[in-house]
């Protein structure tokens, strides 16, 4: 049986205005299943309002989000949980007094809860197998031998692991992850984006990416939607994107000027 | 131990709560009697009271407004309906009341929502006033179908029971789980799936139907009520201090903090209420500053953290009086000039 | 009714007003810089009547002379109680709601405390004293020569507190913390000595209140409540962190008061100002005076 290709997530000139402050203008974006989406742009482009607005945390003043056909343009962020958004937050907001397998278990609780679907012997369908249980999504993120500690003492970095960690345990269609690689090393952040693609693969997710970590981002994505000062600028292939001479300006030439040799061999 | 046996001894004090104090009017004299149900109903109170505001951490100061619906409930109905029917009715105009309240209110935080709980128990108590001195054109109302002392008392022992009941519970569901995410990072847990607009309404219906349950009961000691006994606000601010200084966070501290509060407020009260008032913020400021758990959270840890404190304090006072503080500056001072030159 | 009684009652509205303007000020203050909601507020203001009506009836100083004493002695005091209980807070809170909840609650402590030393001490009954009741005439209308005074000195210590705010260094560096607390503090300022001494102020503006109010009316110790709860409403009218607001916020309720209590029943009007109150913090927390500027 085939499935209409529905998009995920539509997003229609979304406008978010915070009194004389424009941060999202008029943006608009659909988003089908299994895409590996990145979001870059220079600071203050309003990426995370994007965001914020997707998820249903900050409500648009203007512009509708339709999710797998539902409008969903006002809702709260429970129902945005319940049709299958995840996101991360860019500082972790993990709940430090509970245990890492308790706060994982929160979201298996409550939106991870109502996107299953049983079949009469108990067992679930339309799950992924990794994401059956807090243990296995444990194992996935690879925190299995902190599961025990209070979330407020483990490392900034395992928090930001811990945080991709929760956002998977609702059982997600599309996951939003913001700047989940600042901070890291060059190699951290190689394991962090193909932790990200695994996660793609394993899980059937769309993942959107943001990321200042532009080099990188550009080596694993499919596809890049270049945000400046609250306007879509570009949507299109990294090999592209590159290329695009408003991007570079808005960039200043600082990391996209020339295409380097690794980009050009990736994106090709 | 694991979370059952936790269960398991927690329902097994409850047990022997509950049969002591049943036991408790065959032996003790009228004093200690009463001095119980005063107890108990600062259980009941605060027990609930703790199972929403303590993990959500929205501070509600309106417990006397629901307190006084339920006590105004049963001035009207009782002699019409029976006593059983009474309390229920009480509690349920109560639970009406919170929902409306909590839909207009909940969407705000911290010191505006404890703000407006006040305010609006406040001009509930206004209006009610207002209402019975043009309406019905009395002051007060007097309370002629009086129940047996024993029936008074096995009703709020039945509520605190079941408050506690309830907490022991709830700890156990998603409710309360959605709860204690709330009080921890509503938005994270918005995000993670909670309707916490929902969950929020009903926990505060939830302890605004004890309160009113228990205003109900308890309205039958006072053979005249009014407004202004009532809907005292110091209802709300006792329950509110016990549940701190107990441990709002826990099960027990509650009811240990009102067993202790009880017994003070009765043996202070003929000589001294205002000693006994005074220590109460006295303690109350002590509890916020140096345990915010409450008393339940005391433990061993506590005790050697407070003295490590200390030690700390004295030691770095000594050297600041000694002049040591002072020298170690202008060493500091020195070694920064020197490698300016370097 | 005549033009003399309007002026009268209006006058009275005002002169209470002064106060109210008085005390919302000091608690404005507290809150608007130091996020913390002393709701023990009035128990202070309770506690300047009382200096003032012990010195009166001891010594037989003169309660004005009291006024400036009482400002010095709650300044300190105020300075202490900070020191003693909101300065630890600080440390130990992990964010600024945390903050405002426990700092809320150390003030219900200490008006637990404060209200039953007093009433402890001195007993529950009212108390009071002569001073300057002899009426002043303005043309037909007639005023106690003891509120009169009260009015002029509550606009008069208003007014010098909002000057200072306004004009030296000091009080452009509390209005620098309102606004943005890093900001102030990346400047020099220096917020370890200037949230005592400001909440010493604001404690020390309510004992002035409270000083003048005994001039006038009778003193008792649970007289502090209802004042907190009307300089609550007022800087929720004017705006929480608004001077001016506070200040026009305090005269306006005074008359909205007097006006209420003549043409009304107390329960009606009680009962209407705390529908006002509730509708202004719902739909409009910023205040009816201030402009709606700010945005989170």
């Amino acid at each position: 049986m085939s499935e209409q290709v529905l998009p995920l997530l539509e997003a229609h000139d979304v406008t978010v205005r915070f009194g004389g402050l424009v941060a999202v203008d008029g943006v608009s974006a659909n988003f089908v299943p299994g895409e590996l989406v990145g979001i870059i742009g220079p600071n203050g482009a309003g990426k995370t309002t994007f965001f914020n607005a997707i998820s249903g945390v900050q409500v648009p003043t203007a512009g509708r989000l339709i999710a797998h056909g539902h409008n969903l343009t006002g809702r709260g962020p429970h129902r945005f949980a319940a049709h299958g958004v995840a996101r991360t937050f860019q500082t972790p907001r993990v709940f430090p007094d509970m245990p890492v397998a308790a706060n994982i278990e929160f979201g298996l609780k409550f939106a991870g809860k109502r996107r299953r679907k049983y079949l009469f012997w108990g067992d679930e369908v339309g799950v992924p197998w990794a994401l059956r249980d807090a243990a296995s999504i444990l194992s996935l993120i690879g925190l299995s031998a902190q599961a025990e500690l209070p979330a407020a003492a483990i490392t900034p970095s395992q928090q930001r692991l811990l945080e991709i960690g929760m956002a998977l345990a609702t059982r997600p269609k599309l996951l939003l992850l913001d700047e989940v690689a600042a901070g890291l090393t060059e190699s951290e952040i190689e394991e962090m984006a193909r932790l990200i693609r695994r996660l793609r693969d394993e899980l059937d997710l769309t993942v959107i990416w943001i990321e200042h970590a532009v080099t990188t981002l550009l080596r694993h994505v499919e596809r890049v939607i270049v945000l400046h000062q609250g306007r879509k600028i570009a949507d299109d292939t990294p090999h592209n994107v590159v290329r695009n001479p408003e991007v570079i300006e808005a960039y200043l030439g600082d990391e996209m000027a020339e295409p380097s040799a690794e980009e050009e061999e990736v994106a090709a | 131990m694991t979370s059952r046996q936790f269960l398991i001894r927690d329902l097994l004090v409850l047990l022997a709560f509950t049969g002591w104090t049943l036991a408790l009017p065959f032996y003790a004299s009228e004093f200690v009697v009463s001095m119980a149900l005063t107890c108990l109903m600062y259980v009941a109170l605060s027990s609930s009271w703790g199972l929403f505001c303590g993990s959500t951490r929205y501070l509600s100061l309106a417990t006397s407004a629901f307190f006084g619906i339920g006590a105004y409930t049963t001035a009207i109905l009782l002699g019409q309906f029976s006593w059983v029917e009474t309390i229920a009715i009480g509690a349920g105009m109560a639970v009406v009341v919170a929902v409306v309240m909590g839909a207009a209110v909940l969407h705000l935080r911290g010191t505006y929502f404890a703000v407006l709980t006040f305010g609006m128990t406040e001009l509930i108590m206004h209006a009610v006033t207002y209402f019975e001195k043009t309406v019905t054109g009395t002051v007060g109302r007097v309370l002629t179908v009086v129940p047996e002392r024993d029936t008074i008392y096995l009703t709020v022992l039945a509520l605190a029971v079941l408050a506690v009941a309830v907490s022991i519970v709830v700890r156990r569901t998603r409710f309360g789980l959605a709860l204690m995410g709330i009080g921890a990072d509503e938005q994270r847990a918005q995000t993670l799936g909670v309707n916490t607009r929902l969950v929020k309404i009903a926990g505060f219906a939830l302890t605004a139907g004890f309160a009113g349950a228990v205003g109900a009961a308890m309205a039958v000691r006072w053979t005249y009520i009014d407004p202004h006994t009532v809907f005292n606000p110091f209802i709300g601010f006792q329950t509110v201090l016990i549940t701190l200084i107990g441990g709002v966070l826990t099960l027990w501290g509650p009811l240990l903090a009102a067993i202790i509060f009880s017994v003070l407020a009765e043996s202070l009260r003929l000589q001294f209420p205002q000693i006994y008032l005074m220590s109460l913020g006295l303690l109350l400021i002590l509890c916020v500053l140096y345990l915010p758990g409450g008393l339940a959270s005391l433990r061993g840890e506590t005790f050697k953290g407070w003295w490590n404190d200390s030690r700390d304090w004295t030691k770095d006072l000594r050297r600041e009086l000694s002049g040591e503080k002072e020298r170690e500056k202008q060493r500091l001072k020195r070694r920064e000039k020197e490698s300016h030159f370097v | 009714m005549s033009l003399t009684a309007w002026l009268e009652l209006i006058t009275s509205g005002l002169i209470t007003g002064g106060i109210y303007a008085l005390v919302a000020l000091g608690l404005n203050l507290q809150y608007g810089l130091m996020r913390i909601l002393n709701i023990a507020h009035g128990e202070f203001l309770m506690v300047g009547a009382y200096l003032t009506w012990l010195v009166q009836t001891q010594f037989g100083l003169s309660p004005l002379l009291m006024v400036p004493v009482a400002f010095v002695l709650l300044m300190v005091l105020g300075v202490a109680v900070h020191f003693l209980c909101f300065r630890r807070l600080t440390a130990t809170s992990p964010n600024l709601d945390v903050f405002e909840a426990r700092g809320l609650m150390v003030a219900f402590g200490l008006m637990f405390l404060v209200q039953n030393f007093v009433s402890w001490q001195w007993g529950g009954d009212l108390r009071g004293y002569d001073y300057l009741t002899e009426p002043v005439k303005f043309g037909e209308a007639q005023f106690a020569a003891n509120k009169l005074l009260v009015f002029g000195l509550a606009l008069l210590f208003s007014g010098a507190l909002i000057a200072l705010l306004r004009m030296t260094l000091l009080g452009k560096g509390v209005r620098a913390l309102m606004q943005s607390a890093i900001g102030a503090q990346l400047m020099g300022i220096d917020t370890k000595r200037l949230h005592p001494l400001m909440f010493g102020i604001g404690l020390g503006l309510s004992g002035i209140a409270g000083a003048l109010l005994s001039m006038a009316y009778t003193i008792t110790p649970y007289m502090g409540q209802p004042y907190t709860v009307t300089a609550l409403i007022v800087i929720t009218l004017g705006g929480f962190g608004s001077m001016g607001g506070a200040l026009i916020g305090g005269l306006f309720l005074g008359v909205i008061e007097a006006l209420g209590m003549h043409f009304t029943n107390p329960s009606l009007k009680a009962l209407l100002s705390y529908v006002v109150f509730i509708a202004v913090l719902l739909l409009r927390p910023e205040g009816l005076f201030t402009r709606k500027s700010r945005k989170a």
